[in-house]
């Protein structure tokens, strides 16, 4: 399938179905997309102190995310190195050391191979302990959050996530403290493509009043008027869509931070007393940001509604499954009860039980199953809305839609999925970094819009 | 946990088997309503934490109310809970999916005041659409309180035997 043009068509806006399908396809996504790209491992906030740790995921590779002594993280295969057996079971915990359950050799808290029970009798001083330690990835944190990367040419986490940390540090880091994650996660199956989420996530808008109709009538509060697409709204003036170089996007709908929150004082309030700092830290722009709610993915997998502050990664588990990891964000620094509210809030809402997330895992797992048919599969799915109702803005970076219902994002990030499928390597990617985002034609929109309205 | 527990009569134990049978009847009958205004107390905690894979030797207390949970609700959120499956606007029940429960191993012990602890096993089943059918197994401890003629729950504990949820969503009443 590599190079195969029909895969995501930027000029149509248009993918063919065998993206949610086809095992060829998932293959060479492990290859290219997971083996290549930074991967959300944790935060600092779920593993405190020195010899803490947690097993997660990259894509379907096991790791082992650990707390060194010194302050740093690393994280390395969970799979020994003597016959492969999986080093750690345990979803998190605190170890001075991992012991292999099969033959007992011990891996450190850096996955050094430590210790291997009766090496000098039986191995006759002929083991090179050195070169057998658990395979490492590499880690580097962004506020907090840890991601990994199984390339060494990758560029760093700061280049990977690119004009996107602009974005990223008005909530990352907000007025000042920031955000922490609180687990420990919710984990459910799902039957679907791990693409239907996270383009769900990164920019459809769309969904919202017709999906949640239900949920929405019973939350009341901002977004109740989008229920069942029936109010008269003024689409183009509640938000806007962002895409950027490296296929991260989001949407944002004005002032509507906590709008799906039912008990909000608390969160309401830490943020009417810490917008102003974010004012003066980050201008307007970006603080019109920091009140909005937004549904947001970083890529390849991972994705989050600040705001709601529900926090997801989307583990793939073959072209048609995933494993959901569900966890809460909060502001490092709002007090216990807050913190406690918004954990329930977020979990009561998109949560495994969730009154929202109950509506869209049927919507996922469809989407990608009628793709069986044959005929069906010889089919294209469009992301058309808003075409030419998006450009390079004045202010904020990479490209912007018009409005919180449209399709910039998914059409951002589909481009830079096809990108990094077809790049033989990250040169090749890096080669394409000044002319990336001329798919978006109009290059006026926003100039001649703002300047009309002044 | 471990001071002296006191086992209910036959007939108590007998009137929360027909109790329990009841509520499953207005679960698997879609009479949620009913069932939230006469079989759940005003001042229900109805709660089904997060439990993780740990080892032996973690020293971790258990998770509280304040801690992350898949369901942490008083009356009024699971009253929002019911009211969303009355809106005619959950595509996902439409049609309808099936659910059946069984309840056994039923345990009451009589703590006074009218009061009883009851542990019970629950395994429920739904079927969805064409094929899709899954099945889970829960712990369930329950706080019941005697009224005019019957039971109300005011505490519910849902023990679910997976880390790792096999289903889309968990969204259903136990
Ligand atoms: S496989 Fe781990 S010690 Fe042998
Ligand atoms: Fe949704």
């Amino acid at each position: 399938m590599t190079g195969n043009p029909s895969l995501v068509d930027t000029v149509e806006s248009t993918q063919s179905r065998e993206i949610f399908w086809d095992k060829d396809v998932y293959n060479l996504e492990l290859e290219r997309i997971f083996g290549r790209s930074w991967l959300f491992l944790g935060h600092e906030s779920l593993l405190p102190k020195p010899g803490d740790f947690i097993t997660t995921y990259m894509a379907e590779d096991k790791v082992i995310l650990s707390h060194q002594p010194d302050g740093s993280f690393r994280a390395f295969i969970n799979s020994c190195t003597h016959r492969g057996n999986q080093i750690c079971h345990a979803d998190s915990g605190n170890a001075k050391a991992f012991v292999c359950n099969y033959h007992g050799w011990v891996y450190g808290q850096d996955g050094s191979l430590v210790d291997v029970p009766l090496e000098s009798r039986c191995y006759h001083g002929q083991l090179d302990k050195a070169r057998l330690g658990a395979k490492h990835v590499r880690v580097e944190t962004y506020k907090g959050f840890i991601f990994g990367c199984g390339d060494a040419d990758a560029p760093s986490l700061e280049e990977y996530l690119g004009e996107f940390c602009w974005y990223l540090d008005t909530i990352w880091e907000g007025a000042g403290g920031g955000l922490e994650l609180l687990g420990p996660p919710m984990k459910s199956i799902l039957a679907c493509n791990w693409k239907v989420p996270t383009e769900n996530f990164v920019g459809d808008g769309y969904h919202v009043g017709w999906t949640h109709a239900g949920a929405l009538h019973g939350i009341g509060g901002e977004l109740a008027g989008l229920a069942g697409n029936r109010a008269e709204m003024p689409f183009e003036d509640l938000g806007l869509q962002f895409t950027t170089r490296h296929g991260h996007g989001f949407g944002v709908i004005d002032n509507a931070a906590p709008a799906i929150h039912v008990k909000r004082d608390g969160w309401a309030k830490y943020l009417a007393d810490t917008r102003g700092e974010v004012l003066r830290k980050f201008g307007p722009e970006r603080e019109r940001l920091y009140v909005g709610h937004w549904n947001c993915s970083i890529f390849p997998s991972c994705s989050f509604l600040y705001g709601t502050n529900t926090f997801k990664v989307w583990h793939p588990r073959g072209p048609h499954e995933i494993e959901v990891w569900t966890y809460t964000m909060v502001p490092r620094d709002a007090d216990r009860e807050t913190k406690s509210i918004i954990q329930r809030e977020a979990s009561r809402s998109f949560g495994t039980a969730g009154t929202l997330e109950s509506d869209d895992g049927e919507n996922m797992s469809s989407a990608t199953f009628v793709n069986r048919g044959n005929i069906t599969r010889d089919g294209r799915m469009d992301s058309s809305m808003g075409v030419g109702f998006e450009g390079p803005h004045p202010v904020y970076p990479g490209i912007v839609g018009s409005s919180f219902i449209g399709e910039t994002s998914h059409r951002g990030f589909y481009r830079f999925w096809k990108e990094l499928l077809d790049a033989p390597n990250w040169d090749a990617v890096k080669a394409n970094d000044s002319v990336w985002d001329s798919v978006f034609l109009n290059r006026d929109y926003w100039t001649a819009k703002l300047d009309a309205a002044e | 946990m471990s001071v002296e527990r006191v086992l209910a009569g036959l007939d108590v134990q007998y009137a929360i088997d027909m109790h329990y049978r009841a509520e499953v009847r207005l679960w698997q009958t879609g009479q949620y309503r009913e069932w939230l205004n006469n079989m759940v107390a005003e001042d229900i905690h109805y709660w089904m934490p997060i439990y993780e894979q740990r080892f032996l030797r973690d020293r971790r207390p258990d998770p509280t109310p304040d801690d992350a949970a898949i369901y942490n609700d008083d009356y009024g959120e699971l009253d929002q809970r019911v009211q969303r499956l009355y809106t005619g606007t959950v595509w996902m029940e439409d049609p309808p999916s099936k659910i059946r429960y069984f309840v056994s191993n039923i345990e009451a012990f009589d703590t006074g005041n009218g009061e009883f602890d009851v542990y019970s096993n629950v395994l429920v089943y739904r079927n969805r659409r064409q094929l899709e059918m899954t099945v889970h197994t829960l712990g369930r401890e329950d706080k019941l309180r005697r009224v005019d003629d019957g039971f109300k729950v005011f505490r519910r504990k849902l023990l679910l035997d997976a880390r790792v949820t096999q289903d889309k969503n968990l969204y259903f009443f136990c």
